[in-house]
Parts: C-alpha cells; sequence; structure tokens
C-alpha cells in the first residue's frame, strides 16, 4: 500500500479542490454560532456583565472557565510536534499540522476571551505596555500581565511553527494549479523555490522552533494556572496548580487531537494516511497523562483533606459531597473512569475507542476547570459572604459560540491547506541514506575558490 | 533567464549528474554556483543537499533571545521605577515577577530572530522568475544548469546524458506550436 | 510626619442598626441594586453589617460585625491588577483609580473580606433621587470595581482645609460618614500615627484584634470583640 510522493501529493491536495455540500453546511452552521456570540458580546458591551451569572463573590465563572480550557486545548499542538520532533519520532509526520492547527486556533480562541470578559473591553488596550500620556505602564507584577506576554508569546511562536512548514506544501498549490489560485499561493508561499539552501534554512529554523517553543508551552499554562494561585482563596493557593495545569492542558490537548484527526480521517477521506497506529500512539499517551492527571488531582485533594483547614474543606466537601458533587464525580469517570480501560487494553484502543475517550476527556477537563473556579469563589474565607453561581443564556451562548469558532477555523483550514504536511510525508518515504553519499569530486565548499583546480584524471 | 535542465528518478542519479556537471563545469565554461538543484522534498545525507548545512541559526537565535531578556528587563524595571506604585506590600521592582517577563521575551526575542535570519538567509520572499518544473512535486528532483553559454550548450546537453539523464528540458519552455 | 488612616469597630457597641450602611450609599452615590439584583447576589454595600446567630431558643442572640474594605497595608488585591487600578496611598489608604479600572474583577476574587464590589450593570437614579447624588464623588459606570475608601473625599477636604489654614489636623475633626452615623459610637476613625487619638487608643487596647489577621494582610480595621 506504499504510496507513490505523486498519490500522496494528489490524495493531500484534493480536498482543497472539491468539497463537498455538507462542507458547506458545516460552515454555515459554525458560522451562526460565530454570530450568535458576536451578537451577545455586543449586547454584553452595551448592557453590562450583568446578562451574566456572576455575582459576589463569584467573580469568574464561565469567562475564565472557558479561558482556561482553550488555553490548555492548545497544548496538542506543542507535545506533537515539538516533542515528538525532538524525538525523532517518525510516526508523527501525517499527525503534525492538524495538531499545530488545532494550537494557534486554541490559543487565539484563548487570548480573544480575556479581552472580551473584561468590565470595559474598549480599555483593554490599557493592558499593553505603551507610553501613555499619563506615563502610567501596566502592573507587571499581576499575573494577568503576565497572562499577556505568556500569550503573545505563545501565539507568535506556534503560529510561526505551523505557517513555516507550510511555506513548501503551498508552492506545491502554486505549482500544480492555473488561475488565481496560482497567484494566491505564489504570494503565500513567498516565491518558495525547493533549492537546498532553503531547505536547510527552512529545517534549522524549525529545529530551533521546536526547543523554545515546548519551555513557552509550559510557561503559558503555568501562568495561567497563577491567575489563581497568587491569590488567597481557599484550595486556589496551592503551589501544585502550576504543573497541575500543564498536566491538565497537555491531557485534554491530546484528546482533542484525537478528535480533530478522527473528523479530518472521515470527512477527507484520508484513511491510508492517518492509520490506526496513530491512533494507537496517542492513545497511549492519553493514557499516560490520563494516570498523571489522576494523581496531581488526587495528591491535591489528599493534602488538603489530611489538613483538615476549615476554610480549605469547605470548598472541598462541596465538591466532594455536596453541591458540585454530581459535577466531581462527573468528571471523575469522564477523566480518569471511561479512558482508562478504554486505552489500556488493546483490543479496546481502537480509532472508535480513542474518540470515544477522547470525548469524554474534553468534557471532563471543561468540567475540572470549572470546578476549580467555581466552588472556592462561592466560598471564601468569611462565610457570611457564601455565594451561589448559575450560567446565564448569554454565558451558555458565548462558550457555544467559541466552539463553533473553532470549528469553523478549522473547516477553513482544512479547505485552504493541506491538513497533512506534503512534504515532511514525503520525506518520511525515503528518509536518510543507509550511509551519507559523499560525492566522487572532492567536496569543495561553495564559492572557496577551489574549484578552479580540479584533480587530475577526473572524466 | 535560460537553463537546460534534467528531472532526476531518484537522489543517487541527482548526485551523480551533479557531480559529473562539476568536474565538466570548468572546460564548458560556466561556474558551480550556476548548477541548480531544486527538490520538492528534503534529502539529509546527500552532499548535494548537505553541503548547504552550515548556518547560524542557533548562534543568532541565543542572541535574539538575550536581546529580548534585557528588553524585557529594561521594560519592567525602568517603568516601575519611573512612575513607582507601592502595592500589597511587594517591592517597587520585585525581581521574581520581572524575571516572568523577562523568560517570556527571551523567548519571543529568539522567536522572531529565528524567523528573520530564515527570511533573510533563504531567501524568502523571493518572487519572481526562477528555474523549477512541476514535477518536482512527485518526488523528482531538478538538476540543471542556469545561463549556460551558447557555444557549449550542445556540450553541455551531451554531458548531461552521459551521466544517464534521458528527458533534457529547456527553460523557459519553448512556446507550444 | 505623614497620616495613617484607620479605623476601629467595638463589637460590643454595635446595635445592628445599619445607620452606617444607609450614610455610605448617601455619601459615595453608591447604586442600590434592587431586590431583584441583590437577591441573585450582587447588593453593592461598601459597608455590610453582618449578623449571625448565637445560642438555641430561648438563649438566641443576634450578634452584628460590620464589615468595611478593610485597608490592607499588605493588600492582596492591589498586586493582581494588571493596570494599576488599585494601589497603596502614602496615607495608608487602598486607593481604587475609577478611571483606570477595566474590570476584570481580579482584585475582588483575591480579596479575602470580599469587600469589592463590580458594577453589572449602568446604575440609575430615577429622578429626583438623582438630585441627591454627592458632587464630591464620581458615579461610577458600568464596568468599573469600587469599594469603600474611608471617604477620601472627607479626608482630601479637610486635609485641603488645615493647608489652608496652616494647622494641624486634630482628631475627631472629620470622620467618614459610617462613623459620622454611627450613634452608639461603635465606629471610631483617626490617624494611627497620632499616639494622641482616640483610634490609637483604641487600636492598643488589649481586646484588639484582626478579621481574618492570619492571612497576613495587615488590616487597618481594628475590632474589639464582644466582652460578654
Amino acid at each position: 500500500m506504499k504510496k507513490t510522493p505523486e498519490q500522496i501529493q494528489q490524495d493531500l491536495l484534493r480536498p482543497m479542490f472539491h468539497s463537498s455540500a455538507r462542507y458547506w453546511v458545516a460552515v454555515a452552521l459554525a458560522s451562526c454560532l460565530v454570530l450568535a456570540g458576536a451578537c451577545t458580546f455586543l449586547y454584553q458591551v452595551y448592557t453590562g456583565i450583568g446578562i451574566w451569572g456572576l455575582d459576589s463573590p463569584v467573580f469568574w465563572a464561565f469567562d475564565i472557565t472557558n479561558f482556561v480550557f482553550w488555553i490548555g486545548i492548545s497544548h496538542a499542538g506543542t507535545l506533537i510536534s515539538a516533542i515528538l520532533r525532538l524525538a525523532n519520532a517518525t510516526w508523527r509526520r501525517p499527525v503534525t499540522r492538524c495538531a499545530e492547527a488545532i494550537t494557534v486556533f486554541a490559543v487565539s480562541i484563548g487570548a480573544i476571551i480575556p479581552v472580551c470578559h473584561i468590565g470595559r473591553p474598549w480599555l483593554a488596550y490599557y493592558l499593553i505596555p505603551y507610553p501613555s500620556e499619563r506615563h502610567i505602564w501596566p502592573n507587571f507584577r499581576s499575573p494577568l500581565a503576565w497572562d499577556f506576554f505568556a500569550i503573545i508569546t505563545y501565539l507568535t511562536g506556534s503560529t510561526t511553527f505551523l505557517l513555516l512548514p507550510m511555506i513548501p506544501d503551498w508552492a506545491a498549490v502554486r505549482d500544480t494549479s492555473t488561475g488565481l489560485r496560482k497567484r494566491i499561493y505564489g504570494i503565500l508561499c513567498l516565491g518558495w523555490r525547493g533549492t537546498p539552501r532553503q531547505w536547510h534554512r527552512l529545517e534549522t529554523a524549525m529545529h530551533v522552533m521546536a526547543i523554545v517553543i515546548v519551555p513557552v508551552a509550559v510557561s503559558v499554562h503555568t501562568i495561567v494556572s497563577w491567575d489563581f494561585a497568587m491569590t488567597p482563596v481557599p484550595m486556589w493557593r496551592s503551589t501544585i496548580f502550576g504543573p497541575y495545569f500543564v498536566v491538565g492542558a497537555i491531557f485534554s490537548g491530546i484528546a482533542a487531537l484525537i478528535l480533530a484527526m478522527a473528523l479530518l480521517r472521515k470527512f477527507l477521506h484520508l484513511e491510508e494516511y492517518l492509520q490506526p497506529i496513530h491512533f494507537q500512539n496517542l492513545g497511549k499517551l492519553l493514557l499516560t497523562m490520563s494516570a498523571l492527571w489522576f494523581y496531581f488531582t488526587f495528591a491535591e485533594r489528599l493534602t488538603t483533606w489530611y489538613a483538615n483547614e476549615p476554610s480549605e474543606m469547605a470548598v472541598f466537601w462541596t465538591t466532594i459531597r455536596q453541591n458540585f458533587a454530581p459535577l466531581f464525580w462527573t468528571m471523575v469517570v469522564c477523566n480518569f473512569i471511561i479512558p482508562v480501560p478504554i486505552l489500556a487494553i488493546r483490543k479496546l484502543r481502537t480509532i472508535t475507542g480513542t474518540c470515544i475517550a477522547s470525548a469524554t476527556i474534553v468534557v471532563g477537563m471543561w468540567i475540572e476547570r470549572f470546578l476549580i473556579i467555581v466552588p472556592a469563589l462561592e466560598h471564601k474565607y468569611l462565610p457570611y459572604t457564601y455565594g451561589h453561581y448559575r450560567p446565564t443564556w448569554a454565558e451558555i451562548t458565548l462558550m457555544a459560540s467559541s466552539f463553533g469558532f473553532m470549528v469553523l477555523l478549522y473547516l477553513l483550514f482544512a479547505k485552504f491547506v493541506p491538513v497533512i504536511s506534503v512534504w515532511e510525508l514525503k520525506a518520511g518515504l525515503h528518509g536518510a541514506p543507509a550511509t551519507p553519499h559523499a560525492s566522487t569530486v572532492i567536496s569543495v565548499p561553495v564559492g572557496s575558490g577551489i574549484e578552479d583546480n580540479p584533480l587530475p584524471g577526473d572524466v | 533567464m535560460k537553463a537546460i535542465y534534467t528531472l532526476c528518478p531518484d537522489p543517487d542519479s541527482a548526485q551523480r549528474l551533479v557531480d559529473a556537471l562539476r568536474i565538466a563545469s570548468l572546460d564548458l565554461g560556466f561556474t558551480d554556483n550556476q548548477i541548480v538543484v531544486v527538490s520538492g522534498e528534503p534529502y539529509e545525507g546527500y552532499e548535494f543537499f548537505d553541503r548547504y548545512a552550515k548556518s547560524y541559526t542557533f548562534p543568532l537565535a541565543a542572541m535574539g533571545g538575550l536581546i529580548g531578556g534585557i528588553c524585557g528587563f529594561l521594560l519592567t524595571t525602568l517603568t516601575q521605577k519611573a512612575y513607582p506604585l507601592a502595592t500589597g506590600g511587594m517591592p517597587i521592582t520585585p525581581a521574581w515577577t520581572n524575571g516572568i517577563i523577562v523568560y517570556e521575551l527571551t523567548m519571543l526575542g529568539a522567536i522572531l530572530t529565528t524567523l528573520a535570519y530564515l527570511l533573510a538567509a533563504a531567501p524568502l520572499p523571493s518572487w519572481g522568475a526562477h528555474l523549477t518544473d512541476p514535477e518536482i512535486w512527485t518526488g523528482k528532483i531538478l538538476v540543471g544548469v542556469t545561463d549556460p553559454p551558447e557555444a557549449s550548450a550542445a556540450a553541455i546537453e551531451k554531458k548531461f546524458l552521459q551521466a544517464g539523464a534521458s528527458d533534457l528540458r529547456r527553460f523557459p519552455a519553448p512556446a507550444a506550436r | 510626619m505623614a497620616h495613617k488612616w484607620a479605623m476601629v469597630v467595638d463589637l460590643d457597641r454595635c446595635t445592628g442598626c445599619e445607620a452606617c450602611v444607609v450614610a455610605c450609599h448617601a455619601e459615595n452615590n453608591i447604586p442600590t441594586a434592587g431586590d431583584d439584583q441583590a437577591a441573585r447576589g450582587r447588593a453593592n454595600h461598601w459597608i455590610r453589617v453582618e449578623s449571625y446567630w448565637e445560642g438555641e431558643y430561648p438563649d438566641a442572640r443576634l450578634r452584628f460585625q460590620p464589615v468595611m474594605c478593610q485597608q490592607c497595608d499588605d493588600a492582596p488585591c492591589e498586586p493582581v491588577c494588571p493596570v494599576f487600578a488599585t494601589y497603596h496611598t502614602a496615607e495608608g489608604l487602598n486607593a481604587q483609580v475609577y478611571n483606570r479600572c477595566v474590570g476584570t474583577r481580579f482584585c475582588a476574587n483575591a480579596c479575602p473580606y470580599t469587600v469589592r464590589f463590580f458594577n453589572f450593570y449602568n446604575p440609575v437614579w430615577d429622578k429626583p433621587l438623582n438630585l441627591q447624588l454627592n458632587p464630591d464623588v464620581s458615579v461610577r459606570s458600568v464596568g468599573i470595581m469600587e469599594k469603600c475608601t474611608f471617604c477620601v473625599q472627607r479626608i482630601r477636604a479637610a486635609e485641603v482645609q488645615a493647608e489652608g489654614e496652616k494647622r494641624d489636623l486634630k482628631d475627631g475633626e472629620f470622620n467618614p460618614a459610617c462613623v459620622q452615623s454611627c450613634s452608639p459610637k461603635a465606629l471610631v476613625f483617626g490617624d494611627l500615627n497620632d499616639p494622641n487619638s482616640e483610634v490609637s487608643r483604641l487600636a492598643n487596647s488589649n481586646r484588639s484584634t484582626k478579621l481574618l489577621g492570619e492571612l497576613g494582610t495587615l488590616p487597618n480595621v481594628t475590632y474589639l470583640p464582644r466582652g460578654v
């Protein structure tokens, strides 16, 4: 079933040239969700955050849950592309671009949410460090200011990481199409030629990016977790939050990636490229992350329960036994009890199995973010100020709209870019030669001037 | 820009052809720089590809990171000292929290420098006419000589055929009749 | 010597009349949430009087505790504001800058006393209630955080007056609205840096304690818990 480069090219570029009616229906539906969210946001700007369900003391709920959730999902690409690239895991080749796309889109959505959730969004530029006539700068001690820099860095890095390998593929589209498409892709690919110098520069750049993006990704979600850990709220002020959130992010990211891959495989007929082995390998990674997630959750809860500090126990019991217990136990079932058997037993670790596990994990991880934020805020230190939170139509619409936006971006991505990196897949076919091929001529450095004197006796 | 080129089916034949052309370059009146290889994918391990491997990406990225870190340090400490506002018992220029900003801007500096070096060194963008053929995307490697002197064009073509090339082409492609 | 404004709350004297709450609303242009919004937990009371039931019938007793912004010296709300809308003044007050606030609500989450309030909607005063707004205090629009300021407008007015008359401020010369309206004199306000002030004397008494003092926020409000 080994494919030739020509076949690969044809299969992977085909979705860009042909789209079914089903595709356009999906785009339309996703666009409607995005529009609904935009209208809700405009209404919120006009009327006030009062249309949400927030109250005193629960000042963050769905908004920050979604923010942390999307930034978490974005860790898919970094793990797959960067870490697997550095580890030279060859099975990653068909998966890298879908993963990087998820990263860029999820970070973009995650970056929009803080701007939209503040009370006066038209003044969001106050967070940007610019020399103002008031001589005032942002407060660099604030975790939200750290968020600003971290997300900007991560977005720049992951966008670069996504766009650079696309350039050769866009050049391929340019060379195999005509008319307007040829012109547009010709501009997009920056006139890519394919000389060895260009290939080397590109691959070295990607190597550097892979090394740099991993610490950035770790720092981004750690800083997001410090939005909570830097405040004196019972069960927020915990040193475990940094690693806990990073693990949870990678966990939810891989799950989202598996779902995206399964959908692409089905709708773009990529059965021969996204094979069961890829889902198996990702499934094993997911199993590891599920175990890690369980370990962190257990460690955090055990130490809280053991200390039996009254303020923390109020939050603890509300999630284990009282109001939030149904959500909490649903989360445990979704994140651990269902996925672990599916992913651990080889017979169950099929494409369908990993998709079921991934779907429950995505739901479970959203619930986990919610349960970190709201129960703690509902029960702060003074019992007189305990509150209650219930979401309104506005928050649910905005949340659904964020999912719709993600779907829309991904659908457009599948249309305008080959979802599997064509040149990387082709390069994986031939690999490096067994022994490096030296030239039969003594190789001279380019431009050294020695080539004026060839060796005697050469033909 | 004119050229004579052929499409080699695999990297070994491309390597042989490049070697043959290099040996013949002096006699036939063209330089090493006029031998052009274009491919649709990278071919590490082959000499015709790896001779361009040396690059300054890593040191430049490190330098870019250093500059970014310095910018982060200056941004945080200078602004905090210029308009010192006391908040929550923390010092005016807390090193640990400023360090987070320094770290992020270090990484951003490395990323942007890598990108800038890629664009400068590739070089990109390079719009305009250049030697290419759509078949490179099917796994073939284009090896050609740009701007061959007219006098030795026939001899160059013979060299191609001697080295095993079977399908000689001209660039720009002759107009269809 | 700079002033350090502080307050003392004598819980033995508080009767729970809530005149302080009403006075604060009137002085600081605090919008009335309305029963619907208040039921949803959005009542905006810069000073609130918490009531606690103790004991069982027939020995049940109701205890009161007024809580306002503690003007913490090590305030957890201050470092977390990304735009510097809250900071600590030289006189020990935790200041809120309304026109800088973008409404991230981070400070409200960080405050362990839950004394920070968010304007969920634009405040509305039906005519002719708009005529009773205090011109010395800005009216906050939607999306802005607000909280007790120890009636900083009164502090500034008194300081300006004293400076103009080239004299020092006298203890008890002016008070925030809540202190002024407290008939059992449960609330006392003054300069902690003045060793002869009423506030200094009471704060140093052997009954003094701080609310949530174990969190290390260093509040400037001292509570004198009940003797009986």
